[in-house]
């Protein structure tokens, strides 16, 4: 069991090249035929934060939020706060998009060639990393001139903050690769269950919403594993209190175990998959 | 006498393809729960030594499981029964340009491909010149693929298959596209490969080529080995049989 895991650990690594230029040649080629080309990857997180903006800055017109930030009071805009959930949201959502199709659109890749099949999420992990890192750069890009907030001492919290999504993003596309394998269905059922993962996840409203929802809703909702890592990235992003060591506790523990699960149930089931291409 | 490149025990392949007779809205519903299907056995026990040095062709109709015992060679199917061993660096040509992006350069998919094959990008970087001069494509290298023809297509595919320096090779009917002087360069190329020891094996209904390039052949008939042996005698046999099917 112990050597199986080692030998498995080491032919991927040994294919970590494949795996990164996979990745990038896919990256290359999403937007080889467009105008702008790789400035794609700044201008979709700047056009979706516009987007919100109109919405929510101008005709709701949502105001401030009254929070705390180093113990003192603290008025965020609801643009910042917004976009600080969407961005990473936005992540986690690609992450499970590029899963489902990593396996699927690969059939030729399966047929022929002997590989750690991980290699194929794992590219396609790395394809949308490169999107939400740019957007991290938009974000400040848009709230430092807007709302004047700019990356402080807190803002060293987005690296740990961001790993542990990538774990936690890595273990969720892990399962809807393998499990859209048999059942390609998973591809249309994806947009719905992402969206209605967006309005169940603190990203256009704020925690405090759930107040007074019943205290089982309110359970139910803190469950989420985005809540806590969306916390995490409120803080680092825009430096207002949160309780940093439960959100830490509650993030690392989904991505682990999530990781963990999918990784061993991704990698049990690779034989088989050459049957249902 | 010499010693085996591919060791193939009593290989069962059975697949269990899902049977859409007539779509309907029940039909769906009601393969939720029990999945139609209708088992196929595309390969039955079939027993196989491939020595090193040898040129192996595998023929049969379409449908015969050649191509499925190819990928149970190249270990991308599991078999339900029996085992492979392969003893030796295998490069696997199924099918022509595994792990390209057409939309990318040449160059680019050079680069592709030798990852997905298995090479390192430094051994790549090394090996760049001579799998463009070998492919002969110099004038085309930084164009997109997808405005190659077919046989550039297969010429820089073949190429970086090469270029892993493999000692068995797996082909899949995948040279027919290319031209005359490609063709025989290609040829040449195997036949080097048999030179040193390397192993061929060869799916192709192209039988005159079959004859004349491989030493021993396999007819494979409904996943069953019908007759193997000495390459002319066994493409005789065929080629008789299916001249009484007619
Ligand atoms: N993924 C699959 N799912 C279900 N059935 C399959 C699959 N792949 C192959 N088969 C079946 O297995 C049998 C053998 O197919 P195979 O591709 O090995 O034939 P072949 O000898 O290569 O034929 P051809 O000369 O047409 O290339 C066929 O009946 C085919 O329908
Ligand atoms: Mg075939």
């Amino acid at each position: 069991m112990f050597s199986a895991v080692r030998t498995y650990v080491s032919d991927l690594w040994a294919r970590r090249e494949f795996a990164w230029y996979l990745a990038m040649g896919n990256l290359k080629a999403r937007n080889a035929s467009t105008s702008f080309g790789l400035l794609w990857w700044v201008i979709n997180p700047l056009l979706l934060g516009s987007v919100y903006w109109v919405v929510f800055g101008i005709l709701f017109d949502r105001g401030t939020l009254e929070l705390t930030r180093g113990g003192e009071f603290y008025e965020l805009s609801f643009l910042a706060y917004l976009l600080s959930g969407m961005f990473p949201f936005f992540f986690t959502q690609s992450a499970m998009t590029g899963g489902v199709n990593s396996i699927v659109s690969n059939t030729k890749l399966l047929a022929n060639l002997h590989f750690p099949r991980l290699i194929l999420p794992i590219a396609a992990l790395v394809e949308s990393s490169v999107g939400f890192v740019t957007s991290m750069g938009v974000f400040f890009l848009i709230v430092g001139p807007i709302n004047g907030i700019w990356p402080g001492p807190w803002t060293l919290w987005l690296f740990p903050v961001m790993l542990i999504h990538l774990l936690f993003n890595f273990g969720l596309s892990t399962i809807v690769a393998r499990v859209a394998v048999p059942f390609r269905d998973l591809n249309n059922l994806v947009p719905y269950f992402t969206r209605l993962w967006l309005y169940m996840s603190p990203v256009i409203y704020e925690a405090s919403f759930l107040e007074g929802k019943g205290e089982l809703v309110e359970r139910m909702f803190r469950l989420n594993p985005l809540f806590p890592i969306l916390e995490l990235y409120r803080h680092a992003l825009t430096g207002v209190d949160i309780d940093l060591a439960s959100s830490l506790l509650a993030a690392t523990g989904w991505a682990v175990v999530l990781s963990t699960l999918g990784v061993a149930w991704f990698v049990k089931y690779e034989g088989k998959m050459a049957r249902y291409l | 006498m010499s010693s085996p490149a591919i060791v193939a025990k009593d290989i069962t392949v059975r697949f269990r393809p899902m049977v859409d007779r007539n779509p309907t809205l029940r039909r769906s519903i009601g393969r939720m729960r029990h999945r139609e299907t209708q088992e196929l056995v595309a390969l039955d026990g079939v027993d196989l030594t491939i020595n090193k040095g040898e040129a192996f062709g595998i023929i049969g109709r379409n449908g015969a499981g050649k191509s499925t015992f190819l990928r149970v060679m190249a270990r991308t199917l599991k078999p339900d029964e029996g085992s492979v061993n392969v003893y030796g660096k295998t490069s696997t040509l199924l099918q022509l340009g595994v792990g390209f992006n057409v939309q990318l350069s040449g160059r680019r998919n050079i680069l592709l491909g030798g990852l997905a094959a298995g090479l390192r990008k430094s051994e790549i970087d090394e090996k760049y010149d001579s799998i463009v001069e070998y492919a002969g494509l110099e004038y085309a290298i930084d164009r997109p693929v997808r405005t190659y023809s077919s046989g550039m297509f297969s010429r820089l595919a073949f190429a970086v298959g090469m270029a892993l320096e493999p000692n068995i090779l797996l082909l899949d009917e995948v040279l027919a596209v290319g031209d005359e002087s490609f063709r025989n360069k290609s040829m040449d190329t195997m036949r080097e490969l048999l030179a040193k020891a390397g192993t061929i094996v060869f799916v192709s209904h192209a039988l005159p080529n079959v004859a004349e390039f491989c030493d021993r052949v396999m007819w494979l008939e409904a996943g069953k080995v019908r007759m193997i042996g000495e390459a002319s005698a066994v493409v005789e046999a065929y080629q008789t049989a299916v001249q009484e099917a007619r």
